[in-house]
């Protein structure tokens, strides 16, 4: 079926949300609304809301459609692209839709999911799974709701939401409209694989309800939403094909494609998403394991071969350059505790960074395969690092983790100086057996201009985030210049511009690297039927001209 | 050279939630860790084998079968052989039961042990009692607090650093000794994944209650002098004033007589 139906919520009184007027007055006192993780700035703006509710939020996109004022969406603004910062009009911050709303197992599927408002925190839900303490449902008035809950409880096994954008603060909303992935993406694929359902508002204030499987593009691509009042919008799905590599780069499509898909990755520029149902998966035990080696090629080449190997089934497959490393053991230098992990070996050139499932009581443990392929390629499993109790895992993902905080750190430092220096961090992806022909480029490049830079990331997925460090504006210019050609290396590989961090307002210009002016009008066109004023998410992945 | 480290299994604090209800704390979920202090008393266990010859180190554990998970770990970590002390007889013991249990189990599986390290107390219990108990009843001398452990280049003394209040006294012991440690290593060992897969290689013996000297009516419960007969979390701090839905004035107005009256100001 290619045709839905729009509803509109209850109506509430408009001037009962919470709203904050005046760029001065948001300036001075809701700092923290300004930007998000890209440090964006912000243009100034007129109001910023705050709806406890989707009937509240209909309130506001309803007033705001009257008055033809664009409006920008926050989740928990922890977007790259810039992606929920405002440059004009009103902000809405979703925080306030932030419950768990239903645990419950689907029969068809045998799934447990959990329907969730948008705000509702990666790392809440995770917490909340891992002890199976969903305390909003415990007291819900809804009999059913209660039922469900004590039937999870109840099931002897545990369950946890497998997407893990490392970045846990996001929420569950934000992580769905971007398409959110990360490490674990290379076994249990991105956030998109895991969206059962969702409920979206769209710019008219009214609102669609998704569940996976039952709206599906005709075959001459096009989907029809008829709103309350009878109007029709006709949708007509681009036709590009897809990188056959992860990418969020542009509009999600394919041949009779699930509707839900094109708001998945949509970045909001399509509508609101309020509440998700995602699916949950049985829980394993799992080891971490760093294991130290030689140099990049050499680590490059083990993930080759790890991912070649199709006896062993990790669930991630990360890198670390030596000069990443070099940059964690500079903090062991300074202060042994900050990093949390034991000195890094002296003789650790590069690293990769594993987890897969493992039982730590079985007696007689086989790892001969993974010993044998890293043995091959030079390794060997006693220069590595290992922890599988859920505070070593914990800990491990810190240690990850550590490599993006430390780097932004210096550039905060450097900011100081140079207040035009920004992070340059690379989010291409390219197809199998093109990750060292890409890492040469990388390398050769940045050792060329003698720039201060550092690898790491899903070298699984060949998606590795190479970090530029500008020291000065000539070496920011520089790596600018870098950025373009490894974007456009990336592309004629076959590859993503954009694996995961989205376009938002930073990379919108790199979209044409990608997508011909044509296909990108067929994006425009998806955009403006579901948008006619352009008023939602301005400048979000279509600069300026949609929304004239 | 034999160095014992007497181990326990703890649950791991950090993500336990109290039950809003009952104001207990939930232990579904909660999984069991090395209690930190006995992994500190690990770790110098450790740095001592591997910078001295000929030292190897048995950790002991007294427990439910599952307790043979911090065995293992204790072996991932750099432990020879473990001895697991286990028996329905065991359950409920005190500290004193428990001390007496161990103290004989390393008398008799380890009759030639010279020192013996264990960690100042457990998370969970925080009675710090167990490692003098056990000295007293294997009649060693020990010294508590120890945050540095080295033998003496005979190897017939231990040097311990220890804390006090006012600063770190250095002690020597003759060995055999017992040290209580309350720091170790800065941040926690990482074995290597080979470390783990031969720690499940290495040998565990299993004791149980009819190979150890005790009469039966010493272990366990039935030999404890003290019971827990309750556990709660201290009581909630007093709840915050929180002022809602006022102007501005009058909220001003609240807060300053709530501080007048707490004499804050004037």
């Amino acid at each position: 079926m290619h045709e839905i139906y729009s509803k509109t919520a209850p109506e509430v009184d408009y001037s009962q949300v919470k709203r904050i007027e005046g760029f001065e007055t948001i300036q001075c006192e809701y700092s923290a609304y300004l930007s998000d993780e890209s440090k964006l700035s912000p243009k100034p703006f007129d109001y910023l809301f705050f709806p406890r509710s989707e009937a509240e939020l209909a309130a506001v996109i309803k007033m705001l459609n009257q008055q033809g004022t664009p409006f920008t969406v926050a989740g928990a603004r922890t977007g790259l692209v810039g992606g929920c910062v405002a440059q004009e009009g009103a902000l809405i911050s979703l925080e306030f839709l932030d419950k768990v709303m239903e645990v419950y197992r689907d029969e068809p599927s045998g799934e447990w999911r959990v329907k969730a408002q948008t705000s509702v925190s990666l790392k809440n839900l995770d917490s909340m799974l891992r002890v199976k303490q969903l305390p909003s449902l415990e007291q819900s008035p809804v009999e059913a709701v209660r039922r469900h809950y004590a039937e999870f409880r109840y099931d002897p096994d545990d369950y946890f939401y497998p997407p893990d954008p490392t970045e846990m603060s996001a929420s569950l909303g934000g992580s769905v409209v971007t398409n959110a992935s990360g490490a674990r993406t290379y076994r249990y694929g991105p956030t998109r694989a895991w969206v059962r359902g969702m409920r979206v508002f769209l710019a008219n204030g009214e609102y669609l309800d998704i569940p996976r499987g039952r709206y599906t593009a005709s075959p001459a691509g096009q989907f029809v939403v008829y709103d309350s009042k009878g109007g029709a919008t006709t949708i007509t799905i681009p036709d590009y094909p897809q990188p056959r590599t992860k990418s969020t780069a542009g509009f999600y499509t394919a041949p009779q494609m699930d509707l839900i898909d094109l708001f998945i990755g949509s970045e909001g520029v399509l509508g609101i998403v309020t509440s998700v149902d995602v699916a949950l998966l049985r829980h394993e035990e799992k080891v971490s394991i760093i294991q130290f080696v030689d140099s990049d090629e050499q680590a490059v080449t083990l993930a080759d071969a790890l991912r070649s190997e199709g006896r062993i089934q990790l669930d991630f497959l990360e890198f670390y350059s030596g000069n990443a490393l070099d940059l964690l053991r500079r903090l062991q230098g300074e202060e042994p505790s900050t990093v949390g992990m034991p000195p890094i070996p002296e003789n650790a050139k590069a690293a990769l960074f594993i987890e897969m499932s493992f039982d730590p009581h079985q007696a007689d443990l086989d790892f001969s395969i993974l010993e044998a392929v890293i043995n091959d390629c030079g390794g060997s499993l006693e220069r590595s690092w290992a922890g599988y109790e859920s505070r070593e895992l914990d800990r491990f993902k810190v240690f990850r983790h550590m490599v993006p905080e430390t780097i932004n750190s210096i550039i905060a430092e450097r900011k100081k100086q140079y207040p035009g220096i920004h992070k340059l961090g690379t989010d291409m992806a390219v197809p199998d057996g093109h990750m060292r022909e890409m890492w040469d480029l990388y390398r050769s490049h940045c050792e060329g201009l003698q720039l201060e830079w550092c690898a790491f990331g899903h070298i699984g997925n060949n998606h590795i985030h190479v970090n530029i460090l500008p020291r000065n504006l000539d070496e920011l210019e520089k790596g600018m210049e870098l950025y373009e050609i490894f974007a456009q290396k990336a592309v004629e590989l076959g590859g993503s511009v954009s694996a995961e961090h989205g376009i938002g307002k930073i990379k919108a210009k790199f979209l044409k690297y990608m997508f011909n002016p044509e296909q990108i009008d067929q994006m425009r066109r998806v955009k403006k039927a579901l948008d006619p004023q352009g008023l939602l998410n301005p400048n979000d992945i279509f600069p300026v001209e949609v929304t004239a | 050279m034999k160095i014992v480290v007497c181990v326990k299994q703890v649950p791991e604090v950090t993500n336990v939630q109290v039950d809003p209800k009952t104001g207990t704390l939930i232990r579904e979920g909660v999984k069991s860790i090395l209690n930190p202090f006995c992994e500190y008393a690990l770790d110098h266990a450790v740095r001592i084998k591997n910078s001295v010859p000929d030292v190897s180190i048995t950790v002991i554990t007294m427990g439910p079968p599952q307790a043979r998970d911090v065995l293992v770990r204790s072996l991932e970590l750099g432990a020879d052989e473990g001895v697991l002390i286990t028996d329905r007889k065991f359950a409920g013991a005190d500290t004193w039961a428990t001390s007496l249990t161990l103290a004989e189990a390393i008398r008799t599986v380890i009759p030639d042990h010279e020192l013996v390290l264990v960690g100042k107390q457990a998370i969970d219990g925080d009675t710090a009692q167990v490692g003098p108990e056990i000295a007293e009843i294997l009649g060693l001398p020990q010294i508590t607090y120890g945050v540095e452990v080295n033998l003496a280049e005979t190897r017939r003394q231990v040097r311990v650093t220890q804390e006090v209040e006012k600063g770190y006294e250095v002690i020597e012991a003759k060995l055999p000794a017992l040290v209580t440690c309350s720091k170790g290593e800065l941040v926690r060992r990482a074995p290597s994944f080979k470390d783990v897969i031969n720690a499940r290689k290495k040998p565990i013996r299993v004791v149980s209650a009819n190979e150890l000297q005790i009469p039966e009516e010493q272990l366990g419960l039935q030999g404890s002098y003290t019971q827990v007969v309750k556990v709660f979390p201290p009581p909630a701090k007093k709840s915050n004033l929180l002022l809602q839905n006022l102007e501005a004035a009058e909220a001003a107005r609240e807060i300053y007589s709530f501080l007048k009256e707490k004499r804050f100001v004037e």
